[in-house]
């Protein structure tokens, strides 16, 4: 089963239309950047696939199921709006905890039993926070976290409830360099966790799309690079995916050897944000066929 | 916390400002008295008047140019008396405080209302103006007649003349008070809430013009009694600070008053001129037209000539009867701590019903 | 220097004089009126004030059926009239803010009407009020929840706008939240110092319609007596009730800032 099934998808705003049958499918455990120029679609396709703003056409199946509002089965990181300000940490990453395992009326009228699942909640919070590095300012509010431990809440907060997939809207864009490799080292390692995962032939934890304007950024976090763009033969009709292929997987321990990236990186410049290089849309777009060769689990045990 | 001490600064600021101008009115009119022996520089005295229809003579008079509102100018009696006469047409309440805080030589009162500011200040009531013979009325609807009114609450403005003209009809009409229960209302706002049926407000005793307005503009309500049954009890008037009256000029500023009022009077008798100043009055006492104001001069009977006003403070009645019931119920109803000395031309009373102004103007004739 | 910051023992000290010349300068101000008239209840002086709170706290009634002072009756009413009206109108336009916060087909009606009649003085309106709901103890609760009503669901419905951004309700969605959650796990919880806020900031505008109300209308209550004295210039006990004024704003402003430190430890870091 697919984690994320997309299928013609086209949005219009007015008589402008941004999206021109986005087809796309996410397997579980997959990280997958998205880039394209600015102003091409991608926040408003994150958008349809959360259910906030659905598409004008076509539909978005979350591991099957029909997504026409946010709930719960895909989580959402933003760039800026990342934390609930009147919650501290562990409450805020508690948060979906509360609101996805207990009622409103419950918490009243059975509030001793509500305690102490609340209590389970928070403890599961703190461990959670333990494993992104936040163990020093579990019980600070947001307004007193660095940019950086924000993020790294925020995206504790998502990933507690295991939805089917989470969105991350350039959620290090706003970072210092080094905190912003940090923070990249974070979503490496849980890249390894879905890989042992498979190994035990359970379903991975971590099924991501992160949108970023770093190439490089976009080839070192993820697995599988998507570009979405208007340059290509039907551009005039909205943006489509115009590259889709694998990346090279990093380990967090292993050195970020840049000179790997040049050629993909170039690649990708031409192929997505070039508006001098018009091509066919699918001329990139090759991901599933490299993975029937079997080179993506290759490359990944390679990476090793 | 500099900036709360700012506030502070502020504040203190606003205290001075705010009382500065209730202090400045005395000093000036002491001065001007002082400086004023010669004749080119007329001393100047202020009057404070709400409207009511033998008050608001005064208005009218200003408008005709027999007085000049504004201080420095003079109309026509003001140079005859050679004083400077500011006019203050405000509220009653705030009448009765410029008063009481000498801000003002002279007011248009009541007599009940007169005894309160006269413990603290001696006054002289140099001009009876008028006497209620039906501006006060209780109204009620849904209720026919005294009996049916007992237990149930009237409301009316307390300690004020509006109480004092609903216990002492009830003493006279041989019904204890007690029996009436009477609470606090603006008349204005009582007026209304029985014009809306309120069903809280059943009856009413308040002065004109909401006496005419609501049994004009509410069908279903009914007069159970009015103050033509206590004439002469409830008295209008002028009256002047004894301070101020023995500043140099007193004299000549209460004379003037009391002859602005009767040349006034003189204009409502006066066929040419009556319709036209009796509308002038009304004009801003209430919407009320002609006809209307017609009636209401007969309810606030006008001391039209100065042998009627004499007539009034020579009658035993008044001065046995009514001003020591007046008295006595200020001091029931704590309007008064104690009563003061209500003299007749007695120069030492705290309230002196002068009639040496009166007398002046029958013979001035 | 604009905003050189002072010592803290200066700070008391200004604190201090400025109170001390406050007084003084109505001790001046008490003298050149007894000068005018040596009797004058108008500024009254130290003599008069006792004489002022004496009689108010004396009891009254009859011996058989005595009744408590001026001073108990008239605070007794006046706070539980601002206390009724003060929480109905809170809760009215706490309800009323959240509910246009959260549905637009709600907000789309309303906000015209309510921003329009936010913007008359409520003591203008008194005498409509008076036909509305009549004239009894139910008018000054009304009177003094409308009064606050309609700029506090304005202002509650503005904090939500300008607060709760769309992203935090569409994450509540992601994390699982039902409508209610939402409203009360996202909405109110953060827009609950605003309202804390509001609260302090209407209880002055509460005051003045109560009192307002009760000048024209009270039988008791601290409107009622202001009127009544100073009608009568009985100004001592006027001042020594305006000041009882400004204390409860004054303490009322001091509890729900604590209030609001208690309930949202988050709000002030
Ligand atoms: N609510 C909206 N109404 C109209 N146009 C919109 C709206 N949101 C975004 N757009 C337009 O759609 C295009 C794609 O926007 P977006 O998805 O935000 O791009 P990006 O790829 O930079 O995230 C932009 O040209 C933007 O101006
Ligand atoms: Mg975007």
């Amino acid at each position: 089963m697919h984690a994320l099934e997309i299928r013609n998808l086209s949005h219009w705003y007015g008589t402008r239309r941004i999206l021109n049958k986005v087809n796309l499918t996410i397997a579980p455990g997959q990280i997958v950047a998205l880039v394209g120029p600015s102003g091409c679609g991608k926040s408003t396709l994150l958008r349809a696939i959360l259910g906030t703003d659905p598409p004008s056409e076509g539909e978005v199946l979350a591991e099957g199921r029909l997504v026409t509002e946010p709930n719960r089965d895909v989580g959402i990181v933003y760039q800026n709006y990342s934390l609930y300000e009147f919650l501290s940490a562990e409450e805020n990453v508690a948060f979906g905890l509360k609101l996805d395992k207990t009622s409103l009326i419950s918490r009243f009228i059975a509030l001793p039993a509500y305690l102490r699942k609340r209590r389970e909640h928070l403890q599961m919070a703190r461990d959670f926070l333990k494993k992104v590095g936040l163990e020093a300012a579990m019980g600070h509010y947001p307004a007193e976290l660095s940019g950086g431990m924000r993020q790294r809440v925020a995206i504790a907060q998502a990933f507690i409830l295991q939805p089917k997939i989470v969105l991350l809207d350039e959620p290090f864009g706003a970072l210092d360099e080094a905190t912003r490799e940090d923070l990249q080292l974070m979503l490496l390692r849980f890249y390894q966790e879905n890989l042992k995962a498979k190994q035990r032939g359970e379903r991975p934890q971590y099924t991501i799309i992160i949108v970023t304007h770093e190439l490089n950024e976009a080839i070192y976090v993820a697995d599988r690079v998507i570009g979405l763009s208007r340059f290509h033969t039907e551009g005039s009709q909205g943006a489509m995916v115009v590259y889709d292929r694998p990346c090279p997987v990093f380990h967090p321990d292993d050195p970020k050897d840049l000179s790997k990236f040049v050629e993909q990186r170039e690649e990708l410049r031409s192929a997505v944000f070039d508006p001098n290089y018009v091509k066919h849309h699918s001329k990139y777009v090759s991901f599933w066929d490299e993975l029937s060769n079997d080179a993506l689990a290759v490359a990944a045990m390679n990476s090793r | 916390m500099t900036k709360k001490h700012w506030i502070f600064v502020c504040l203190f600021g606003a205290a001075f400002a705010g009382c500065e101008p209730s202090n400045k009115s005395t000093p000036n009119s002491t001065g001007s008295g002082t400086a004023g022996t010669s004749s080119a520089k007329p001393a100047t005295f202020t009057l404070a008047w709400s409207e009511y229809p033998s008050w608001s003579v005064f208005g009218v008079a200003d408008e005709i140019g027999l007085l000049n509102k504004e201080a420095g100018k003079l109309g026509e009696l003001e140079k005859k008396w050679n004083v400077d006469i500011v006019l203050k047409g405000v509220d009653y309440d705030t009448c009765l405080q410029m008063y009481g805080s000498n801000t003002a030589d002279a007011v248009c009162i009541t007599n009940m209302d007169t005894l309160g500011p006269a413990t603290d200040r001696a006054s002289v009531a140099i001009l009876p103006t008028s006497t209620s013979v039906g501006a006060d009325a209780c109204i009620a609807v849904g209720v026919n007649d005294l009996e049916g009114l007992k237990g149930k609450t009237t409301r009316g403005l307390e300690r004020s003349v509006s109480q004092y003209a609903f216990e002492r009809i009830l003493i006279k009409k041989g019904l204890n008070p007690k029996d009436y229960p009477f609470s606090n209302m603006d008349p204005g706002a009582a007026a209304s809430a029985l014009q809306t049926g309120d069903s809280n407000v059943q009856s009413i005793m308040v002065w004109n013009p909401f006496v005419m307005q609501t049994l004009r503009d509410q069908p279903k309500s009914k007069k159970l009694f009015d103050s033509s049954e206590i004439p002469e009890e409830i008295i209008d008037m002028v009256v002047v600070g004894k301070d101020s009256l023995a500043k140099e000029g007193g004299k000549a500023f209460a004379s003037c008053i009391v002859e602005t009022f009767y040349a006034i009077n003189q204009r409502m008798a006066d066929p040419k001129t009556a319709d036209k100043t009796l509308v002038a009055i009304g004009a801003n006492f209430s919407s009320l037209g002609l006809e209307d104001m017609k009636q209401v001069v007969q309810q606030t009977r006008f001391y039209k000539s100065p042998e009627e006003a004499l007539k009034l403070l020579s009658s035993e009645e008044f001065r046995t009867k009514t001003m020591p019931a007046v008295a006595e119920f200020c001091v029931e109803h704590k309007i008064v701590e104690k009563k003061p000395s209500i003299g007749f031309d007695s120069a030492d009373s705290q309230v002196n019903f002068d009639t040496s102004f009166l007398q002046a103007a029958t013979s001035g004739k | 220097m604009i905003r050189r910051p002072i010592p803290r023992w200066l700070v008391v000290l200004l604190g201090i004089l400025g109170v001390f010349s406050l007084l003084a300068v109505y001790g001046g101000l008490s003298y050149r009126q007894s000068l005018v008239n040596e009797k004058q209840k108008v500024i009254p002086g130290l003599q008069a004030f006792g004489d002022g709170v004496t009689r108010m706290t004396a009891p009254q009634g009859s011996e058989e059926t005595p009744k408590p002072s001026m001073l108990v009756t008239d605070l007794r009413a006046t706070y539980w009239r601002l206390f009724l009206g003060t929480g109905l109108g809170v809760v009215l336009s706490v309800v009323v803010g959240i509910a246009m916060g959260a549905y637009r087909w709600i907000a789309a009606p309303l906000a015209p009407i309510i921003s329009f009649l936010a913007k008359i003085p409520p003591t203008a309106m008194l005498p409509i009020y008076f036909v509305l709901v009549g004239s009894d103890q139910t008018m000054f609760t009304t009177m003094v929840a409308l009064g606050i009503f309609f700029t506090m669901a304005q202002s509650v419905y503005q904090s939500i706008v300008n607060d709760v951004k769309d992203e935090a309700i569409d994450k509540a969605y992601t994390l699982g939240a039902s409508d209610p959650e939402i409203v009360y796990e996202v909405i109110w919880k953060q827009v609950l110092p605003p309202i804390l806020d509001n609260i302090r900031l209407q209880i002055g505008p509460a005051m003045i319609f109560l009192l307002a109300a009760e000048m024209l209308v009270g039988a008791e209550g601290m409107g009622y007596r202001i009127r009544m004295e100073s009608r009568v210039l009985n100004m001592s006990i006027v001042y020594i009730y305006l000041c009882i004024l400004g204390f409860t704003g004054l303490i009322g402003d001091w509890c729900l800032l604590w209030l609001r430190k208690k309930l949202c430890p988050w709000y002030d870091r």
